[in-house]
């Protein structure tokens, strides 16, 4: 019989012997553990894990993605994951009633932030302004601008309220010119182009430094305030250059784009599309306008900065400067402002050690611009990690105010987050990280021929995020404190 | 056949004064330090002649060859840094640290 049985037979016969030994070693050491285990009584002790291990595992497993996404080089199969979508059209018409529906509602809305700020209270989880402004939209609804889609286009009450104006002018204008069909000609005036995008770099720079320093965040009437002047000048702003206001200076609408980018929704010419997460970054490049890049870095230096500052580590390290005599403003100034040069180097440095690494001619700044958009999934995942827990936190209460906002309840509840929270935390800048090496991988490989070179190119601006990423993860785990001395 | 995506523009070259370039695209002009990326890239971009299209295939042959080396100590990177992590944190938690 053993002769009959050949090479695969006796190799099938050797398999399944050594699978019976297996099971049968198997079972003895199960019966061992068990027993083992029966005698612990049932008690779990639960470990907590040191804070350089938790920074020193997120530079692994974002140095492990790399390795990981080097293993794919299909590059078919990457473009087919990439320009997946699905095409919602919507019909012109029902656009129409949205569009004019949301800014009327959103008016409305700014209104009664203005309105309850004035006449606010002094407990501002009581305010519908404060709780509105920075729990609701600025936490909240940043997060569905690259969680879902970018809608600020739609419900943006600063452009209903340009439009409006803008009618009203064109109104003016006729009756002056007498009943005639000849509109004067567009009244935008001219942003010089020299200038690009650097007003909405200088612009977001300025309303996070505000932001940080001054008590807006509780007060309700600077809240109120600050939001009735940035009105007067976006809307005369807006009627003075139309929309390149909105595209080039106004940093809060060129945030929401940017962070958008990063989302499954899309605008098409079509209409909607809904794509997967962070794949748009890998089709539409950044405009070659001065500044676009900066605007970029600087979404993703405020994030940090807005973390940094309330850390423990910061405070001592101010300390010594703010009793020495310098004005604290100033020291948080001079830090955003050397923070922001300190990461627009970094990048451009790396753009030119990718330079290198590629062994290519494409200039360093062409090699900015392009993995640019890579940057901005961390920037979100940022935001995320940083305000999901303070939106969580106060959504009771932003209820509560917003059912009655001009009579709010006299005491508003404030959620208490379980201690795993911070676990949801480290995920969301770990993702962040994650999406941009998937983005940065794709458009290594549009930009370089071939397969190896796109991988080495790729060395230098992972070593930067292996280093970033650990950084992030040091401040977010950190306890946090309102920003001392101002 | 063109591989190009077409919503990506092409950017810009500068080649260092006194360089010349190891390999230029006849259709495109692109200049590239190697003639292997020139091969690479006019199989890839552009509707490559018999003779370039041969050239392509040898590049992509090397290609693979270095792919191979590299996806071998990428996949051993990937082993060694799962377990060192894992035996980190037995440590650590097992009061080593």
């Amino acid at each position: 019989m053993s002769r009959d049985r050949g090479p695969v037979g006796e190799r099938a016969v050797r398999t399944a012997g050594l699978a019976a030994t297996a099971t049968l070693v198997l079972g003895a050491l199960t019966g061992r553990a068990s027993a083992h285990a029966g005698s612990l009584g049932g008690s779990v002790a639960s470990a907590t894990v040191p804070t350089w291990l938790v920074v020193l595992t997120g530079g692994i497993v974002v140095g492990g993605t790399f390795l990981f996404t080097t293993l794919l080089t299909d590059h078919e199969a990457m473009r087919g994951v990439n320009w997946w979508r699905v095409s919602l059209s919507t019909p012109v018409a029902l656009r129409r009633t949205v569009r004019i529906a949301a800014g009327a509602g959103s008016v409305v809305v700014l209104a009664l932030v203005v309105w309850t700020g004035v006449t606010g209270t002094d407990d501002p989880t009581r305010d519908f302004a404060v709780l509105f402004v920075w729990a609701g939209w600025w936490a909240g609804y940043t997060a569905t601008t690259y969680l879902v889609g970018n809608t600020w286009p739609l419900v943006n009450p600063w452009r209903a309220l340009v439009a409006v104006g803008q009618r009203v002018l064109d109104v003016a204008d006729r009756r002056a010119l007498g009943a005639t069909d000849r509109l004067p000609g567009d009244r935008a005036a001219d942003l010089p182009d020299s200038w690009g995008v650097w007003p909405a770099v200088v612009g977001l720079l300025a309303l996070v430094w505000v932001e940080v320093v001054s008590p807006v965040g509780e007060d309700p009437q600077l809240l109120a305030g600050v939001v009735v002047a940035y009105t007067l000048a976006t809307v005369a702003g807006g009627l003075a250059f139309g929309s390149a206001w909105f595209d080039r200076v106004d940093p809060v609408s060129r945030v929401f784009a940017a962070y958008g980018r990063v989302a499954p929704l899309q605008r098409t010419d079509e209409g909607l599309a809904v794509r997967l997460p962070a794949t748009a970054l890998t089709e539409k490049p950044l405009p070659d306008r001065p500044g676009e890049i900066a605007f970029v870095v600087a979404l993703l230096w405020v994030t940090t900065y807005d973390g940094l500052v309330a850390t423990p580590g910061w405070e001592t390290a101010v300390e010594p400067l703010v009793d020495a005599g310098v004005p604290a403003l100033f020291v948080y100034a001079v830090v955003l402002l050397a923070g922001f040069g300190l990461f627009v180097g970094v990048y451009r440095l790396a753009a030119r050690r990718i330079r290198r690494a590629a062994d290519t001619y494409v200039t360093a700044r062409a090699i900015e611009r392009w993995f640019a958009p890579a940057l901005l999934p961390i920037a979100a995942g940022y935001h995320l990690a940083h305000f999901l827990g303070y939106f969580l936190g106060l959504s009771p209460a932003l209820v509560a105010v917003t059912a009655a906002p001009l009579s709010p309840p006299l005491n508003t509840a404030v959620a208490v987050l379980p201690g795993w929270f911070g676990s949801v935390k480290l995920l969301c800048v770990l993702g962040g990280h994650v999406f941009a090496i998937w983005v940065a991988h794709s458009l290594a490989f549009e930009l370089f021929p071939g397969v190896v070179a796109a991988i080495r190119s790729q060395y230098p601006s992972v070593a930067v995020m292996v280093f970033y990423t650990m950084t992030s993860l040091w401040v977010i785990t950190q306890p946090y404190g309102p920003p001392p001395f101002v | 056949m063109p591989r190009k995506d077409p919503a990506l523009p092409d950017p810009d070259v500068s080649v260092p004064t006194g360089e010349t370039p190891a390999g230029t695209c006849p259709y495109c002009e692109r200049p590239f330090r190697s003639e292997h990326a020139r091969d690479l890239h006019v199989g890839e971009q552009h509707d490559p002649t018999d003779h370039e299209g041969e050239r392509y295939e040898a590049a992509l042959e090397q290609e693979r060859d270095d792919l191979w080396f590299f996806h071998a100590k990428a996949v051993v990177g990937l082993g060694v840094t799962y377990a060192a992590t894992v035996i980190l944190y037995s440590a650590v938690i097992g009061g080593f640290f």
